[in-house]
């Protein structure tokens, strides 16, 4: 089941009642959203819920664990035998957790690889390669998991002693396809008390759904198989003009796909009462890589700034006060949490090199500014807002390439292609109406937050609830005429 | 040293690194956020934390190491008279 098929119109009523119609008791609700939760996750793999499971056990009981004993000193204190055990308990968890994501995700890679590497010496192969099937919402249940493990060990926040609220926050139903990825202090205390609809949650939850189904069924699933799919199939053969925009296609796609299934994840949270956390915030603003990733997937990102960048970056090793060599890390680790593949090393090396670059050019920057104030005047002028937003956005595009391309070798021809340095075939009659409705979506989308965007979907959002249900009525009928039902499943549902 | 001393140190260091000359008038009040206003982004949380515990001889932990705990003048002032004296 997926958040925009056909199934689950069917599904949210039956849970929504259920949910709003019992008693108003935390039990009762959480109780109503795992069962749900385990529905739905039964209708992808009903033989992977056991692993899905085992590893909310696992971590529940850790939690436990580190509780029972003690809480934590501080760094700086002897080490005792009580400190001692907790790291233990900690360091079993986790890697507990990452050696089941290891298993179903990483085995097959890095044998693949490692055989290579020894066919390449002339040795024949050592390690089976498994194939097996990746549980759904591991790669996202995992980071929430560890950030759970080390929020308790450190003392940022209460372990969680009941197991259904644990085991609801581990593994909502909307959030189990591709995240958010949530956090204890902020999600736990939700589900230990019991939620009220008010109007304005559900208005507020609608309205989300409802945008991120647009973008998702609208946009991404339009321009996926008639502009990216066709011409990341056979880059070789199309010519320069098609490939920048089957690339920029695939970057509204990506972005329309992912952010669409967030806002319906968070729309279906607020509909039950739960505010599940943002996850793109008009990322095609940015004005610096940076920027970009604050705005980008940020449950993930905040997740690797807290608990890998600020340990690694502030701690006592090598990398103490080293932001440039601290993203190249991140960003490998973010490469390979994407995807066990070369394609996903290389965009993620692609990126910690460039924010590197961009870290080393930026205290270049501000040397100049401390000697002469004229350089802080020409930061903030407007050609070099624009100028730094134009390569912030190109080089994000062009690293898709490796992101999108099933090889090396077909992101090597893509690039060639975009040179100028490939084959000749052009888009042809691909568009129609319903691309530029695309492209005015998702440029309308980012501009209502610039200027004064931000004032007219106020004005919007003010209007009586009567007229805003007559414009999310024609969007719905809209939707039924143009959109054909059981749209495709989502990227990010991959990783 | 004093409390004020610190708290121009601390200015000059928001000044040299982000705000060239304009931290004062950008935060206002000592209580201002600095979340709210865009005063530190998060790179810039990290390296405020690297330069307090290696200016100050402070120790921050895991616990501590939080964004909403640096989120003001008076927040952080009030971090590093607290764990003044505590050996690293």
């Amino acid at each position: 089941m997926s958040l925009v098929g056909l199934e689950f119109a069917f599904f949210f009523p039956l849970v929504f009642l259920a949910h709003w119609l019992g008693p108003r008791r935390a039990a009762w609700q959480n109780a109503v959203l795992l069962l749900a939760s385990v529905v739905f996750y039964a209708t992808w793999n009903l033989g992977l819920l056991g692993v899905l499971a085992a590893a909310t056990a696992v971590s529940f009981g850790a939690g436990l664990a580190l509780d029972v004993l003690g809480t934590p000193a501080p760094e700086a204190a002897p080490t005792t035998p009580g400190r001692r055990r907790r790291k233990a308990v900690l360091v079993a968890a986790i890697v507990a957790e990452l050696g089941l994501l290891g298993v179903f995700k990483y085995s097959g890679f890095f044998a693949e690889s490692f055989n290579a590497l020894l066919v390449g010496l002339g040795l024949p192969d050592a390690l089976p390669v498994l194939r097996l099937v990746l549980p759904l919402g591991i790669s996202y249940t995992t980071l929430i998991q560890v950030g759970y493990l080390l929020e308790v060990y450190w003392g940022r926040a209460p372990a969680c002693r009941d197991p259904l609220a644990y085991a609801i926050f581990v593994g909502f139903f909307p959030q189990l396809i591709a995240g958010p990825i949530v956090r204890a202090r902020v999600m736990l205390p939700q589900y230990l008390v019991p939620r009220r609809l008010t109007s304005a949650g559900a208005a507020s939850g609608a309205g989300a759904f409802l945008l991120g189904f647009v973008m998702k069924a609208f946009v991404a699933d339009w321009l996926s198989p008639r502009v990216v799919d066709p011409v990341f199939a056979d880059p070789a053969s199309f010519g320069a003009v098609a490939l920048w925009i089957a690339l920029l296609g695939y970057a509204t796609q990506l972005f329309c796909d992912f952010a669409g299934y967030s806002l319906m994840a968070i729309g279906t949270g607020r509909l039950f009462g739960l505010e599940l956390p943002e996850n793109f915030r008009y990322p095609f603003l940015s004005k610096s890589l940076a920027e970009f990733w604050r705005r980008w997937h940020i449950s993930l990102n905040t997740w690797l700034f807290d608990y890998l960048f600020a340990p690694l970056t502030t701690g006592r090793s090598w990398f103490r006060g080293r932001a440039g060599a601290g993203f190249l890390v991140v960003f490998l680790v973010s490469g390979l949490w994407h995807g066990a593949t070369w394609t996903y090393v290389l965009w993620g090396l692609a990126h910690g090199v460039a924010l590197a670059g961009h870290h080393a050019y930026d205290e270049w920057y501000k040397r100049n500014c401390r000697r002469d104030r004229r350089w802080v005047a020409w930061r903030k002028a407007t050609p070099y807002a624009l100028a730094s937003w134009f390569v912030t956005q190109v080089f994000f595009v062009l690293t898709l390439v490796p992101f999108r391309a099933p090889s090396i070798g077909a992101a090597a021809d893509f690039a060639k292609g975009l040179l100028g340095l490939g084959g000749a075939e052009g888009l042809g009659q691909r568009f129609g109406l319903q691309a530029g409705a695309c492209v005015l979506f998702f440029a309308g989308y980012h501009l209502l937050e610039v200027g004064a965007g931000p004032a007219w979907k106020g004005r919007f959002l003010a209007l009586p609830a009567p007229v805003r249900g007559v414009v999310y009525g024609l969007v719905l009928a809209f939707l039924l005429v143009y959109v054909p039902v059981g749209a495709s499943t989502f990227i990010y549902a991959q990783f | 040293m004093t409390r004020a001393e610190k708290r121009q140190m601390l200015i000059d260091w928001l000044d040299d690194h982000y705000h060239f000359g304009e931290a004062e008038s950008k935060i206002g009040s000592d209580d201002t956020s600095f979340l709210d206003k865009g005063i530190l982004d998060s790179l810039g949380f990290v390296a405020l934390v690297v330069y307090l515990e290696d200016t100050f001889k402070i120790t921050i932990d895991r616990r501590s190491l939080n964004r909403e705990n640096f989120n003001s003048v008076n927040q952080i002032l009030a971090f590093i008279e607290a764990r003044a004296g505590v050996v690293r």
